[in-house]
C-alpha cells in the first residue's frame, strides 16, 4: 500500500500538500462534511478538513472553549494555537454543531494571544439543521456568497464550466471509496479497518486530483490481495467523528475487524452525488443539505437508522460500536436510540464515551471494547436484519 | 482436575484454587504496583492454602486490569466474563450481576443460557466504587466494615449532593461540623453509593435473581439501599466471599476450557 495514505492520515501535514504549496498553490482549511468543497476546488484550490490530530494537549485549546465541551474543536485550536495550520490560506467555520461553531470565535480570539494563526481568508458557513424549500434556497444562497468571497479574496474566477469539472471530479471520488466500502465489506476482508480508515482519511488531506488516481491504484492492489481477515468478529462503527485511526486500532487489537462505519470523516461522508448536468448552487445546496447522516440534521433519525441497516447488510457485521465523543448531545442521544433499536433486532451493540485525541483513555476503552466483543456470540445464527 | 483463577484488581489482587468443582485455596491482597508480582504473591498464597505447587495447576486464566501483565496464566479473560462465570458458579439462578470493585462498578444482564447478553461500567470516576467507600470511612474515622453497619443504626440518612468522591467529601465534612450523628452521614454514603450502581442496573434492565459480587456486597448499607432502588431483593453470595468473584469465575472457566466447555 502507498505509504502516503498513512502519512497524511497520522498527519496534520504531507507531502502532497507541501508539494502543492510549492507550486504557490492555495490550500483553504474547513470543519464539516456539509462545506461543499466542490466550490473551492474550482477555484484552483485544495480543500482540507481540519483535524486536531497530533496534540499533546488541549491547554490553549481548555483556555477559549469551556470545560463542558467537546474535546474535538478543542484540539483542533490547540493544532492553530502551536501554529500547525499556518500553511492554510484560508478557513471556513460552520456552525455544524454548538461545540465546532465555537471554534469561529475562539480561533479569533486565540489570534489576539497567538498572533499569526488566523488565515487571512475568513469564512462563516451558515449550513441549516433541516432540509426543506425554504432552507435550500437560504443555503444556495449562503454558497453563493461562499464563492464571491472567495472570487473577491483571492481575485478568481470560479467558472461554470471549472465547476463542472470539480463536481465530476468530487463525484468520482464517490463512486471510488463506495467501491472501497464493497472490499471492506467482502467475506473475509482483505482490507483491516485501520487500513481503510487511513484511505479515507488521506482523501481529505489532499487535492482530489492527485487522490484520486492513488485510490483507484489503492483499491486494484486490495482486489489483488488475497482474503486475510477471516474468522473476526466483523464490527460496524458508528457515532461522532473518527479522524485517526487509534480508536479502530484498539478494535482490532481486540481480535476484531471494522468492516463499515458510519462515522463522520468515514464513509457516511460519501453518500451521495452532485448533479454533474448544468450545475447551479441550488443543484450543489441539495446534496449538501440532504446529506442527513449527522444527527445535526433535524428530523432524520429513521435515515441514518437506514444508513446503519444497509451498512450492516452491506458488510454483514455481527456487531456495532456506537461512540461519541464526551459532551456530544447529538451523537449521543442519539446512539441511544439506535443502541435500543438494534438489540430489538438482536443485533450485539454498546454505547461507548471517550475523549477526542488518540487514545486519550485507552486502558478504559479497551476493557470495555474487550469485554464487549467477547459477549457477541462467536457465530450468529440471526443474520443482520433489514 | 486443578484449575486456577487470578484476578489483579485495581486495589486488590485474588486468586483462587478449583479442584473438581470445590474451592480448595484462595488469597486476597492488596495489589502493588507491579501487576506481575501482585499475581505472583496472591498467587503463591493460594498454593499454599491449598496445599499444590504451581505445576499441579492444569490451566489458569487471567483477568483485571492487570491481566496481560500475569506471566503464568494460559488465557486472559475480560473482568465481564469473569464475574459473571462467577456469580452463575455461586448462585446459579443469577440473571443479573452488580459488581462493585475498587476503582470501577459494573452492571451485567444475562441471557437464558448465562452468556453476557448487556454490561455497563462506569465511567473514568471513582463515583459508585469501593475507592469512594473508603475514602468515605476515611473520613468519618470508621472501618469500610463499620460503615456497612451504620445504615442500620441511622435515623435520618443524609443526602449527599453529589457522588463525585472529591465534592461528596466537602458534603460529608460539612454534615460532621454541623453535629449530625455520623451514622446518619455513613447511611448517606451508603446510600450515594447504592444511587449511583442503581443507575447503571436499571440501564441494563436488572432481572431477577439479582446478585452482587465485588468487596462492596459485604456492605449491607448499600445492599439493603440498592434493592430499594432496583426493586429486586439482591442475593448475596455465602458460598464465598464476594470479592472473589471474579477470580472464582476465572477458575471456573479454565476448567470450562479443559472440559471442552468454552
Amino acid at each position: 500500500m502507498n505509504p502516503i495514505f498513512e502519512e497524511a492520515a497520522d498527519h496534520v501535514d504531507n507531502q502532497v500538500i507541501r508539494e502543492w504549496k510549492a507550486q504557490g498553490k492555495k490550500v483553504i482549511g474547513h470543519t464539516c462534511s456539509h462545506v461543499p468543497e466542490e466550490i473551492i476546488s474550482a477555484a484552483g484550490m485544495m480543500p482540507y478538513r481540519l483535524r486536531g490530530i497530533e496534540s499533546e494537549s488541549t491547554s490553549i485549546g481548555d483556555t477559549y472553549f469551556g470545560p463542558f465541551i467537546c474535546s474535538c474543536p478543542k484540539a483542533i485550536l490547540q493544532k492553530a494555537g502551536e501554529g500547525a495550520f499556518n500553511f492554510l490560506d484560508g478557513a471556513v467555520m460552520v456552525q455544524s454543531c454548538d461545540s465546532m461553531r465555537r471554534l469561529d470565535e475562539c480561533w479569533r480570539a486565540a489570534n489576539d494571544d497567538y498572533p499569526g494563526i488566523l488565515p487571512g481568508f475568513w469564512h462563516y458557513l451558515g449550513v441549516p439543521h433541516k432540509a426543506v424549500d425554504y432552507s435550500l434556497k437560504w443555503f444556495s444562497e449562503e454558497i453563493e456568497m461562499f464563492k464571491k468571497h472567495i472570487e473577491e479574496h483571492f481575485n478568481v474566477t470560479i467558472t461554470e464550466e471549472n465547476l463542472r469539472k470539480s463536481i465530476t471530479l468530487y463525484n468520482e471520488t464517490r463512486d471510488l471509496l463506495k467501491e472501497l466500502d464493497e472490499v471492506r465489506g467482502m467475506e473475509n476482508t482483505p482490507v483491516s479497518g485501520q487500513e481503510a480508515m487511513n484511505i479515507i482519511l488521506a482523501g481529505t488531506a489532499m487535492p482530489k486530483e492527485v487522490y484520486n488516481p492513488l485510490l483507484r491504484e489503492a483499491l486494484d492492489e486490495l482486489k489483488a490481495r488475497p482474503a486475510h481477515h477471516g474468522g473476526k468478529k466483523r464490527i460496524l462503527l458508528g457515532g461522532s467523528v473518527v479522524d485517526d485511526q487509534s480508536l479502530i486500532s484498539v478494535i482490532e487489537a481486540e481480535g476484531a475487524v471494522v468492516v463499515a462505519d458510519t462515522v463522520c470523516f468515514g464513509s457516511r461522508s460519501f453518500e451521495g452525488m452532485v448533479p454533474e448536468d448544468s450545475p447551479t448552487m441550488l443543484t450543489i445546496a441539495g446534496r449538501y443539505l440532504h446529506h442527513q447522516f449527522c444527527p445535526r440534521m433535524f428530523g432524520h433519525y429513521k435515515d441514518r437508522m437506514a444508513l446503519i441497516k444497509q451498512k450492516m447488510e452491506l458488510a454483514k457485521v455481527d456487531g456495532v460500536i456506537l461512540q461519541n465523543i464526551r459532551f456530544c448531545d447529538l451523537h449521543g442521544s442519539e446512539n441511544g436510540l439506535f443502541e435500543a433499536e438494534l438489540e430489538s433486532m438482536g443485533v450485539p451493540a454498546i454505547r461507548l464515551e471517550r475523549e477526542y485525541g488518540a487514545m486519550a483513555d485507552e486502558g478504559r476503552l479497551r476493557m470495555r471494547i474487550g469485554a464487549f466483543l467477547e459477549s457477541i456470540p462467536e457465530r450468529r445464527t440471526e443474520k443482520p436484519a433489514a | 482436575m486443578i484449575t486456577a483463577g487470578c484476578d489483579v484488581g485495581s486495589l486488590t489482587s485474588k486468586a483462587v484454587i478449583i479442584r473438581d468443582g470445590r474451592i480448595i485455596g484462595s488469597a486476597i491482597i492488596r495489589s502493588s504496583s507491579r501487576p506481575e508480582i501482585s499475581a505472583q504473591k496472591v498467587m503463591d498464597e493460594a498454593l499454599e492454602k491449598a496445599k499444590i505447587s504451581q505445576s499441579g495447576v492444569e490451566y489458569c486464566v487471567g483477568t483485571g486490569y492487570g491481566r496481560d501483565n500475569i506471566p503464568f496464566v494460559d488465557q486472559a479473560r475480560s473482568e465481564i466474563a469473569c464475574h459473571a462465570r462467577g456469580a452463575v458458579w455461586l448462585a446459579p439462578a443469577t440473571k443479573t450481576i452488580i459488581d462493585i470493585g475498587g476503582q470501577d462498578c459494573k452492571a451485567i444482564r444475562l441471557d437464558k443460557n448465562g452468556r453476557v447478553e448487556k454490561f455497563l461500567t462506569n465511567d473514568k470516576c471513582a463515583a459508585g466504587t469501593g475507592r469512594f467507600l473508603e475514602v468515605m470511612a476515611k473520613l468519618l474515622g470508621v472501618s469500610v466494615d463499620d460503615l456497612g453497619k451504620m445504615s442500620k443504626k441511622s435515623r435520618e440518612p443524609v443526602t449527599l449532593a453529589s457522588t463525585c468522591t472529591v465534592w461528596a467529601q466537602a458534603d460529608v465534612i460539612q454534615y460532621i461540623n454541623s453535629g449530625i450523628p455520623v451514622e446518619d452521614v455513613g447511611a448517606g454514603v451508603n446510600n450515594a453509593m447504592a444511587g449511583r450502581v442503581a443507575t447503571l442496573a436499571n440501564a441494563v434492565h436488572a432481572q431477577r435473581e439479582v446478585a452482587m459480587t465485588g468487596g462492596v456486597a459485604k456492605n449491607a448499607g448499600v445492599v439493603r439501599s440498592l434493592e430499594k432502588l432496583i426493586g429486586h431483593k439482591v442475593t448475596i453470595i455465602r458460598k464465598a466471599d464476594p470479592q472473589l468473584a471474579g477470580a472464582i469465575g476465572a477458575a471456573v472457566l479454565a476448567s470450562d476450557v479443559k472440559e471442552g466447555r468454552a
